[in-house]
């Protein structure tokens, strides 16, 4: 009901619960992306298929935060409805890469 | 020519890898880093908890009243108009008189972060933290470089393919991919992460770290700002909001920016409250 002027806007939001919220996704993402990651590595993925393999899991965990964690409703716990969907999906491809890279050489490489 | 050149290629996408070389090359990489950094998160926390020094009332002080002004900036909408006048002109005026400095006057001299003792403190402090996080950096990287040259990698050769992981690729792998999972292993605020170093690091020839704020400036600014701030309180329209909420009154987008003067001069005649209404 509040009117849209900037200052209104911030004080609909509390920060430290903006923060806590975003922690909550970054937790998440990062295991999640190590879980993938080792999945992606025992299935013997290579090349683009393994970061194809990455999209597909981060779109499925962007949808489960969405349908799960915020009820479809997003916009109460963020600023911008948009983040469940974009925030950490690039820090987490670093870890994925890691434990891609890392199972594969354990299961497939060397033996 | 190209005989050799071609079997030279085959002989080195054919070249076989020793299992012993993941169990004593790619699993002790992964668990030095794991281990170094949570080392340096602890010691992060050592360092930090030795010199954890109060600050003085008057400092807290400070840093309070430029908070004040903050909050009134954000959130000044919620209370009547009156009340946000007297508090922006106390502010304003405290400010610009540096009623909240820790030293009124001193106000206009530049503070000397060598003379200062506080200063200097806090000067020592960012450079402690900052060789607590270079050396191990350096030093890994160096053993990792002079340890496993020799294994996986050799990249000297040209027509090796580009698939191969030399072992300075995979630490590399592992700086960048860790962070996340030292997040998991010691929580969202921890020193471990080793390319926040590089970030400090990048930063310090732009501001020095630890150089003491002139809340002089500050204060100035902050009253700049709350002069220019606006103020719209909340509940000008509440009553129109309240019909419309509970369907007696239709709202209409015509306008979407009212002034102030139109409400108060002239109780909310239909159009305008109903505008007012459509930003929601």
């Amino acid at each position: 009901m509040a009117s849209q002027s900037p200052q209104n806007q911030a004080s609909l939001y509390v920060h430290e619960n903006v923060v806590h919220n975003a922690k909550t996704i970054t937790f998440i993402r990062s295991s999640m992306s190590a879980i993938t990651g080792s999945a992606a590595g025992i299935l013997g993925l290579t090349g683009y298929s393994g970061f194809i393999f990455y999209a597909l899991t981060a779109f499925f965990t962007s949808f489960l935060i969405w349908s799960v964690k915020t009820n479809t409703n997003p916009g109460i716990y963020f600023r911008n409805g948009s983040d469940v969907w974009t925030e950490g999906v690039f820090g987490g491809l670093f870890s994925y890469v890691l434990f891609w890279t890392l199972l594969y050489g354990i299961v497939h490489v060397y033996d | 020519m190209s005989q050799p050149l071609t079997s030279m290629l085959v002989e080195s996408q054919a070249l076989y890898l020793d299992p012993a070389i993941r169990d004593w090359v790619l699993i002790p990489i992964m668990v030095v880093m794991v281990l170094v950094g949570i080392f340096r998160d602890q010691v992060t926390v050592l360092i930090g908890s030795t010199s954890g020094k109060k600050a003085g009332i008057k400092a807290i002080k400070e840093t309070k009243a430029l908070t004040r002004g903050v909050t009134l900036r954000n959130y000044g909408n919620n209370i009547p108009s009156s009340s946000f006048l007297i508090r922006k002109n106390y502010l304003c005026s405290s400010y610009k008189k540096g009623d909240f400095l820790k030293n009124p006057a001193s106000a206009n001299q530049v503070v000397n972060p060598m003379t200062d003792p506080a200063g200097m403190e806090m000067m020592m402090e960012g450079m402690k933290k900052n060789f607590a996080m270079i050396i191990p950096q350096t030093v890994i990287m160096g053993w990792i470089n002079f340890f496993f040259s020799g294994f996986v990698l050799s990249v000297e050769t040209p027509d090796m393919d580009v698939t191969w992981v030399s072992s300075l690729s995979w630490y590399f792998l592992n700086l960048f991919g860790l962070r996340s999972i030292f997040t998991l292993l010691l929580g969202e605020d921890n020193a471990a992460d080793g390319m926040r170093d590089m970030a400090a690091m990048s930063q310090m020839g732009a501001a020095s770290p630890g150089q003491p704020q002139d809340f002089n400036k500050l204060f100035l600014a902050e009253s700049e700002n709350l002069e220019l701030t606006p103020h719209n309180w909340e509940l000008d329209d509440i009553e129109v909001r309240l019909l419309v909420k509970y369907g007696k009154r239709e709202l209409v987008d015509n306008k979407d920016i009212i002034e102030m003067e139109d409400i108060s001069s002239n109780d909310l005649s239909d159009v305008k409250g109903k505008s007012k209404k459509k930003r929601t």
